[in-house]
């Protein structure tokens, strides 16, 4: 990010950035940085908050005024922590039925992702290009067939995980993002297949498969939490 | 709340530690009209773009257009990344695009204008791949009257 800083300011552009990682701001020393100490994928911290992310913006845009950089100006405002929800379960019920498959649980959110998509009136589904049951048969084939091209995977895998993380926000007690993503992790067949799927990547002689494999399938705080388990 | 690399968790401190950072010669700032007066365009880093449009792939330094009137409901992430919270962007677009945002500043009058074009990249290339399309961008966005880059990681 910071890189295209430098890029646009010398071609004519004045920027400003907003830093989500300072020491990596320090590094690259853009012209112009506001960091934030907000989680990452949230750089205007608090989702539903339109006050909150205005300050942020305003902020940010005010360093327009100063020509006295490279500089980065510390927001001083945090994004609440997230409530602690230990112990949080899903309260609707998902756990695998003695013969259970990753396409009946598509099936089972089906009717809790479109209500969020009603209640939001959007939905960051459509990557692919594919219909859910269809991005799940590509996983499943991959588990236990060729595996398809590592960008196609990666998509339909990316769907995926938006439609699950979409409906589980629409259960009658949704937790939060973070204990809906640890229910994805623990609770889910997707889940399961993924982390199955992922030494059979590794194994491919494809590159993609591999980097798939090994840097851009499962969360790396989840990798460790994992193998921790 | 995220601080510092040393007051995060260990494992995603160790992964951010990881990232290479390029370093450049400091570049001169340069100076413009009041913020009142100024277009403002958002380039951001996340990997966004229109349902239908090309995914971003690895080491992929181009960027997508996003048209200032294009719906909230239209836009989709394929950043390669999986190390970052995603939730956030599903519940509401403008904590990672602040486009609903940067439209009420510039009718309130406080912004002169907003882009008629926005772009992203996917953060995750290396700055090399991006160069020659942030050179172009730059053409781009003189020529949409942009004086103003809000550059938006994720």
């Amino acid at each position: 990010m910071g890189a295209l800083g430098h890029f646009l300011e010398r071609e004519g552009i004045p920027t400003v950035g907003i830093s989500l990682v300072r020491e990596h701001t320090e590094t690259i020393r853009p012209p112009r940085a506001l960091w934030v100490t907000f989680e990452l994928g949230r750089p205007f911290g608090v989702p539903d908050d339109a006050p909150f992310q205005r300050r942020v913006l305003e902020a940010a845009l005010a360093l327009f005024a100063r020509t006295d950089g490279p500089l980065i100006a510390d927001y001083p405002e945090h994004a609440d922590g997230e409530v602690d929800l230990t112990g949080w379960s899903c309260p609707i019920n998902l756990a695998p039925r003695p013969v259970d498959t990753l396409a009946a649980e598509i099936d089972r959110l089906a009717v809790w992702y479109d209500r969020a998509v009603a209640a939001r009136s959007r939905t960051t589904v459509g990557v692919s290009g594919l219909d859910m049951p269809a991005a799940g048969r590509l996983v499943m084939g991959a588990l236990e067939g060729a595996l398809p091209p590592a960008q196609s995977l990666k998509e339909a895998i990316d769907d995926l995980r938006a439609y699950y993380l979409e409906a589980a926000s629409a259960f009658p007690d949704p937790g939060t993002s973070k204990t809906r993503r640890a229910w994805f992790w623990d609770d889910t067949i997707l889940a399961r297949t993924l982390l199955a799927l992922q030494p059979k990547l590794a194994a491919s002689a494809e590159p993609p498969h591999k980097i798939l494999a090994n840097l851009t399938l499962i969360p790396a705080t989840e990798r460790h939490r994992l193998a921790k388990a | 709340m995220v601080k510092r690399l040393s007051d995060m968790p260990e494992v995603e401190a160790n992964h951010l530690r990881r990232i290479e950072c390029p370093t450049y010669d400091d570049t001169p700032l340069l100076g413009g009209k009041p913020l009142g007066a100024r277009r403002v365009a958002i380039i951001s880093t996340a990997g966004l773009h229109r349902r239908g449009d090309r995914p971003f792939q690895p080491g992929d330094g181009s960027y997508r257009v996003i048209p200032a009137e294009t719906p909230a409901g239209e836009l989709v992430m394929s950043h390669i990344s999986v190390n970052f919270d995603r939730t956030g962007f599903q519940q509401d677009l403008n904590v990672a695009f602040p486009i609903d945002r940067l439209r009420e500043l510039a009718a309130e009058g406080v912004v002169g204008s907003m882009a008629s074009i926005h772009y992203s990249f996917m953060g995750a290339f290396p700055p090399e791949a991006a160069q020659p399309h942030a050179k172009h961008l730059a053409g781009l966005l003189k020529s949409d009257g942009v004086d103003a880059a809000l550059l938006v990681p994720v």
